[in-house]
C-alpha cells in the first residue's frame, strides 16, 4: 500500500513539493548529460548538411568532376553562382510560378477546409462516412494522383465527358498541353489532395472554440457572422497560422504529382522550382548552382515561416 | 423588468424525461432560487428559459409574450454561466462592451456606458487587463457586467459561486443579493445549495426528479416542508425525521417512536389534523435548532451519542444509528457524551409526515 | 498507535521555505488536524511524516524515535487518499485485503486480519460488493479498512472527503470521529473546511506560510486566538475586526460600537467581534451612540446572518431563530465586552 499510496499522493496534492521542483533541485545537469548523445545527433543531421550545402554553393564543383566534395574548394568561383542566379530568368519564372500555385491553391484549400469544417461542426445524416471519405485524398500517394489526373483531364477523358454533358455539345480541351489550362490542372489536382489536411486542422480548431463563450455571445445578441468574427477567428488564429504555415511550406515544394502530370510543361508553362532544380540537377549535373538554389529557397521560407511564428506568438499574448 | 411563467412546461431527451410538466410563476423583479440535487431538472428549466433548449412541451411567456421560437439573442436574457465564460481573448474593456457592439451601439455610447458599469462593479482599475488572468471574485463581477450592459429583462445565473471557495462566498452572497436589489431585475437562479436559495432568494423552487417539489419564500419551504424530501434537503443540518406510530395515550395522541423506547406528546392543533387525516404510520419531523431542553420525564429521554462544537453553535447527537436525532444548542450548552437528556420540541414546530407517501399531514 | 513529534523542523524548496521551524506533540490515540489556507504547508507536513520528503533541518520522531532516515515503507503509517482512491475492479473486501496481499502476508493470516478489521468498522457484510454499489460512508470505512489491515502506528489523511456533498459530508465526518475513537487510533487530518477541522478534531495546528500560528482544542482557539489571522480563520460568517479609536471610551465602527475603557486592553487597535457575539436591536433616540443601517438580511432557517452597514465597514451578526428585521432600518449595535477581541496593530492579540 505505501509505495502505491506515495506514487498516487505526489500526483494528486497541490502542495508546495510537486515532484517538477524536486527534479529541478539536483536532476538538471542530469538530465542535459542524458540528452546530449541525441542532441548531437540533431546537430549533425540537421547542421552539417547546411554548412556542406553552403560549402558546395560556393564552389563549381560536380559529381562529375572526379575529386571529393572537400575537395571542393579548389574550385571556388566567387559567388558566380549566386551571381548568375540573379541573372537567371528561367529561375525567377519558375519561383514566379510557384509563388501563384502557391497565393491560388492555399487560400482555396482554406476557405474550402474552413467551410466543410464549419459544415461538420453540425449533425447531419452520414456524417461519419462522410468524413472518411473527406480524408481519403490526403492519403493517396502523390504521384498516383498526378496519375490520376493525368487521366482524367486527357483531351478524350472524364473531365471533358463531363463538360459535354454539362453545355451539351462535344467539348475536347487538350488541358495539358496548353500552357493556361495546364497550369489550372496541376492546381485543381493539388487543392483536391490537400483541402482535406486543411479540413483536418481547422475542425480540430472549432471544436477547441469555447462552447460556453460562445453561448455567452449569442445570449448577448450576437449573429453568426458576428461570432464568427469575434470569437471564433481570434481563437482560433494560432491554428490557422499553423494550417497556413504547414501549407505554404508543402506547396511551395510543389512536385511529384505536377511532374507526372505535365512534366513541367508543355515548354516550361508548369515548372516551378522543384521541378526547375530537379532539372537543372538531373539534366545538367552543375550542383554547384542547385545547392545556391536551394539555400536561396531555403532562407526565403525561413523569413516567411517565421513571420508567421512571431505573429502567431503575439496572438498568444494578446 | 418582466414577469416568466412556466405553464405545463415539459422536455425529454430521448426516452428520459428531464423535467415533467412544471409550472412556475417567476414575479416581476423576484429573485428566484432553481434548487435542488444534480439532476432535478434546474439547469434544463433555466436553459430553457434562456432559450438554449427548447420544451417539448407546454410554454414560456415573458409578460405575457410567447418565448416558444423566439431566438436565444432576442429575448432579453442576461445569462451568468457556472465558470463565467468570460472572453478570454479579450480585454475587461472588451468583454463588457460586447453586447452593445454587436447591437451596433454608437462608439461614444458603448464608452460612457461600459465606464459607468465599471465603475459600479469596481472594476475601472483592470478595463485594461487582459480577462485571462483574473480572480474569481473579479470574473464573476465581470460577467455579471457584461450580462448587465445590455440591459437584459431576465437575469439568468447558473451556480456562479461553486467554484469560489468557501470563506469568500459567504462575501460574495451578501454582495450578489445586495447587487439584484439594486438592479431590481428579475433573476433566475440555479444551485444545488441550499444555503446559497435560503441566503438570497426571494423565493425557492425546490426541485427533484424533474418534478417541482414546492415553491415558496425560504422561510416557508424550511418551517413548512411539503414533503420528507424538502424536509431533508432543506437547513444544516437537516431536519430530524423519526419513524413512529400515532397512538392515543392519556396525554392526547402521542407519537410513538418505537426504536427509540419514548412517545412524543403532539400539540393540541397538530393532534386535530392528524385525527382527522386518519394516518397512523407517520414520519415526525423537527429542526435541530427547535430542540430546547426538558424537565425530566416530559420530551425524550435520550442519550447524547458525540458532540460537534462548531464556533458559534454546538451540533448534539442523540441515538443510535437508526434512530438519530441532532439538536443545534448554542455553544455554552453543557451536555456530556454519555449521558441521558431530556429534551422537547419548541411547541408548535413539530411536522408529521405520511410514512406511506411521504407527504406532510398540514391541513384538515 | 503512537505518537508523532516535529522539533524544529524546516523544509525549503528551492527558495520556498514550505515548513519553518514546525514543533508539535501529537498525543497516541489523538486526532490531530492541520489546519490552514491552500499553501499554508499542512500536506507537506503530511509528507515530511510519511516519510516522501526529508526535512532540511529539525528531527521529526514517530513513537519517541527518530525516523529521518527510516524509509516510507519502514515507517508504518498509512494514508487515507482524497476521494478514498479504493480501486473500482475489486471488491471491497479485495479492496481491504490488498495491501497485505502485496506484502505475500500467509493467506490465513490475512483472512483473520481482514476479518477482524471488518468487524471493528462493521463492513463484514459489504465485503462481496463492488465500491460502486456502497454509499459514501460505507466507502469511508472501506478505504479505513484498507489502511488498518497493516496495523500501522498512525494514520494520515489529507482532505479525505472534500469531494463529497454537504450533507453527505457532514454526516461523514462525525462517522470518521465516531470510528477513530473506537479504534482509539492516532489520526492526522487536513482540510480546508473550517466547520469540519473544528467538528472532529481533538486538537489542531493553524498553518499559516509554513509556520504553525498556534495549537489547541478548536475550542481554545475559536475562543482565545492568539492573532487576527487565526481569529478570521476559524468561524462562519468570519470574525468581524474593526479599528478602534480610544476616546472617553473605545470606539468603532464609526461610533457605532463603543465599550467601557476599563475593558480595553493596552494596545488594542482593532476589536473583533464574533457574529454570534454583535447584538443588534431596533434603535431607539434615546440611546447614546450612532445607528447602524441593515445591508442585508440572510435567513438559515435556524440562524439569521444579518449583515449591517456602519458607515466605515459592513459588520456580519449571526442572530438565533428568525428574528424580523427590516432592510435599511436602523439598528443598535452591542456586544458584551467579555466576549470582545482585542488585537494590538501588528495583529497579534492583547488582552487585560
Amino acid at each position: 500500500m505505501s509505495m502505491l499510496a506515495t506514487k498516487e499522493k505526489l500526483s494528486v496534492t497541490g502542495d508546495l513539493s510537486t515532484p517538477e521542483t524536486r527534479i529541478e533541485d539536483g536532476g538538471r545537469r542530469l538530465g542535459l548529460m542524458l540528452t546530449l548523445p541525441a542532441q548531437v545527433l540533431v546537430l549533425f543531421i540537421a547542421v552539417f548538411p547546411l554548412l556542406m550545402q553552403l560549402y558546395i554553393s560556393l564552389t563549381d564543383w560536380s559529381p562529375l568532376d572526379g575529386i571529393g566534395w572537400w575537395h571542393a574548394y579548389e574550385l571556388w568561383n566567387n559567388f558566380a553562382n549566386y551571381t548568375d542566379l540573379a541573372a537567371d530568368s528561367r529561375f525567377w519564372d519558375a519561383l514566379g510560378r510557384t509563388a501563384l500555385v502557391m497565393l491560388i491553391c492555399v487560400p482555396a484549400e482554406f476557405l474550402l477546409g474552413l467551410g466543410l469544417a464549419i459544415l461538420f461542426m453540425d449533425n447531419f445524416a452520414g456524417k461519419r462516412v462522410f468524413y472518411s471519405i473527406m480524408l481519403i485524398p490526403m492519403m493517396v500517394v502523390p504521384a498516383v494522383t498526378g496519375y490520376m489526373f493525368f487521366m482524367l483531364f486527357q483531351s478524350g477523358g472524364p473531365v471533358n465527358d463531363i463538360i459535354s454533358t454539362l453545355i451539351g455539345r462535344p467539348f475536347a480541351l487538350a488541358w495539358l498541353s496548353s500552357p493556361g489550362t495546364a497550369m489550372v490542372a496541376v492546381m485543381i489536382a493539388d487543392i483536391w489532395q490537400w483541402t482535406p489536411l486543411m479540413f483536418l486542422i481547422l475542425l480540430a480548431g472549432l471544436v477547441g472554440v469555447p462552447e460556453d463563450q460562445m453561448r455567452a455571445a449569442t445570449l448577448l445578441g450576437a449573429s453568426w457572422t458576428q461570432r464568427f468574427h469575434t470569437i471564433v477567428l481570434p481563437k482560433m488564429k494560432t491554428i490557422i497560422i499553423i494550417a497556413l504555415s504547414i501549407r505554404v511550406i508543402e506547396n511551395f515544394k510543389i512536385f511529384d504529382t505536377l511532374y507526372i502530370m505535365t512534366g513541367g510543361g508543355p515548354g516550361v508553362a508548369t515548372e516551378t522550382i522543384s521541378v526547375y532544380i530537379y532539372k537543372v540537377t538531373q539534366q545538367d549535373l552543375i550542383w554547384g548552382y542547385v545547392a545556391a538554389i536551394a539555400l536561396v529557397i531555403l532562407i526565403a521560407l525561413s523569413i516567411l515561416v517565421s513571420l508567421a511564428i512571431s505573429r502567431m506568438n503575439a496572438a498568444k499574448e494578446a | 423588468m418582466t414577469a416568466i411563467h412556466l405553464e405545463n412546461l415539459v422536455k425529454r431527451f430521448g426516452a428520459f424525461t428531464a423535467l415533467k410538466t412544471m409550472d412556475l410563476e417567476i414575479r416581476d423583479g423576484e429573485f428566484m432560487a432553481l434548487l435542488g440535487p444534480s439532476g432535478c431538472g434546474k439547469s434544463t428549466t433555466m436553459n430553457m428559459i434562456a432559450g438554449m433548449e427548447q420544451p417539448s412541451e407546454g410554454r414560456i411567456t415573458f409578460d405575457g409574450r410567447d418565448m416558444n421560437g423566439v431566438a436565444i439573442g432576442r429575448r432579453g436574457v442576461g445569462f451568468v454561466f457556472q465558470n463565467y465564460a468570460i472572453f478570454t481573448h479579450m480585454n475587461v474593456y472588451d468583454n463588457l462592451a460586447y453586447g452593445l457592439k454587436v447591437r451596433g451601439t454608437p462608439a461614444s455610447e458603448i464608452d460612457r456606458r461600459v465606464k459607468a458599469m465599471a465603475d459600479f462593479l469596481q472594476l475601472t482599475p483592470m478595463l485594461d487587463k487582459p480577462s485571462a488572468k483574473l480572480s474569481v471574485n473579479i470574473l464573476q463581477r465581470l460577467a455579471i457586467g457584461r450580462s448587465a450592459i445590455v440591459e437584459p429583462a431576465i437575469f439568468l445565473l447558473d451556480e456562479p459561486l461553486s467554484n469560489v471557495d468557501a470563506a469568500f462566498r459567504a462575501v460574495m452572497r451578501t454582495e450578489l443579493k445586495h447587487l439584484q436589489r439594486q438592479f431590481r431585475q428579475t433573476m433566475v437562479y440555479v444551485t444545488h445549495d441550499q444555503l446559497e436559495a435560503m441566503t438570497m432568494a426571494d423565493r425557492i423552487a425546490v426541485m427533484d426528479h424533474g418534478v417541482l417539489q414546492q415553491v415558496g419564500t425560504p422561510l416557508e419551504v424550511y418551517n413548512d416542508p411539503v414533503n420528507l424530501f424538502v424536509a431533508d434537503f432543506i437547513g444544516s443540518p437537516g431536519m430530524n425525521l423519526l419513524k413512529g406510530t400515532l397512538a392515543d395515550s392519556d396525554r392526547g395522541l402521542v407519537v410513538d417512536l418505537g426504536m427509540l423506547g419514548v412517545t412524543a406528546p403532539l400539540d393540541p392543533a397538530l393532534s386535530a389534523i392528524a385525527r382527522v387525516n386518519r394516518v397512523r404510520e407517520v414520519v415526525y419531523g423537527f429542526r435541530p435548532e427547535r430542540v430546547v431542553p426538558a424537565a425530566a420525564g416530559q420530551g425524550l429521554a435520550i442519550p447524547v451519542t458525540f458532540i460537534e462544537r462548531i464556533g458559534a453553535r454546538t451540533v448534539v447527537h442523540f441515538g443510535d444509528r437508526e434512530q438519530r436525532v441532532k439538536a443545534v444548542f448554542d455553544n455554552d450548552v453543557a451536555v456530556q457524551a454519555g449521558e441521558t437528556v431530556h429534551v422537547a420540541v419548541e411547541p408548535g414546530f413539530a411536522r408529521l409526515f405520511d410514512a406511506a407517501t411521504g407527504v406532510a399531514i398540514r391541513e384538515v | 498507535m503512537a505518537g508523532i513529534s516535529f522539533r524544529n523542523v524546516t523544509k525549503r524548496f528551492g527558495k520556498t521555505v514550505a515548513v519553518n521551524k514546525a514543533s508539535f506533540d501529537i498525543q497516541p490515540g489523538e486526532f490531530f488536524c492541520f489546519f490552514g489556507p491552500p499553501l499554508s504547508g499542512k500536506s507537506t507536513v503530511l509528507k515530511l511524516i510519511l516519510g516522501l520528503e526529508t526535512p532540511d533541518e529539525g528531527e521529526i520522531l514517530i513513537g519517541g524515535k527518530p525516523v529521518n532516515r527510516v524509509s516510507p515503507a519502514d515507517r508504518n503509517v498509512a494514508m487515507v487518499f482524497q476521494n478514498l482512491a479504493l480501486f473500482p475492479h475489486m471488491t471491497a473486501g479485495e479492496n481491504v485485503r490488498f495491501p497485505l496481499v502485496e506484502r505475500k502476508v500467509p493467506e490465513e493470516k490475512i483472512r483473520a486480519r481482514v476479518e477482524a478489521v471488518s468487524a471493528k468498522l462493521h463492513i463484514s457484510h459489504l465485503l462481496h460488493k463492488p465500491p460502486a454499489q456502497l454509499s459514501g460512508g460505507e466507502r469511508q470505512r472501506v478505504a479505513i479498512g484498507r489502511a488498518l489491515v497493516r496495523d500501522p502506528v498512525a494514520y494520515l489523511m489529507d482532505d479525505p472527503i472534500s469531494a463529497l456533498d454537504a450533507r453527505l459530508r457532514e454526516e461523514t465526518r462525525v462517522e470518521l470521529k465516531r470510528i477513530q475513537r473506537d479504534l482509539g487510533q492516532t489520526l492526522l487530518y487536513v482540510t480546508h473546511d473550517q466547520e469540519e477541522a473544528m467538528s472532529i478534531a481533538d486538537r489542531m495546528a493553524i498553518m499559516e506560510e509554513g509556520e504553525i500560528r498556534q495549537i489547541g482544542s478548536p475550542t481554545e482557539i475559536y475562543d482565545t486566538p492568539v492573532s487576527r489571522y487565526v481569529a478570521r480563520l476559524l468561524g462562519a460568517p468570519m470574525m468581524n475586526i474593526l479599528p478602534a479609536v480610544r476616546g472617553q471610551a473605545l470606539e468603532a465602527g464609526d461610533g457605532t460600537i463603543s465599550l467601557p475603557l476599563d475593558v480595553v486592553p493596552a494596545g488594542a487597535a482593532h476589536i473583533g467581534l464574533r457574529p454570534e457575539d454583535l447584538k443588534v436591536e431596533p434603535w431607539s433616540d434615546t440611546r447614546p451612540g450612532r445607528p447602524a443601517t441593515v445591508y442585508e438580511v440572510e435567513p438559515l432557517g435556524g440562524y439569521t446572518v444579518v449583515t449591517v452597514d456602519t458607515g466605515a465597514e459592513k459588520l456580519k451578526a449571526l442572530m438565533r431563530g428568525q428574528p424580523d428585521i427590516r432592510l435599511d432600518s436602523a439598528v443598535a449595535l452591542s456586544c458584551n465586552p467579555a466576549r470582545a477581541h482585542f488585537f494590538n496593530q501588528a495583529g497579534e492579540a492583547v488582552s487585560l
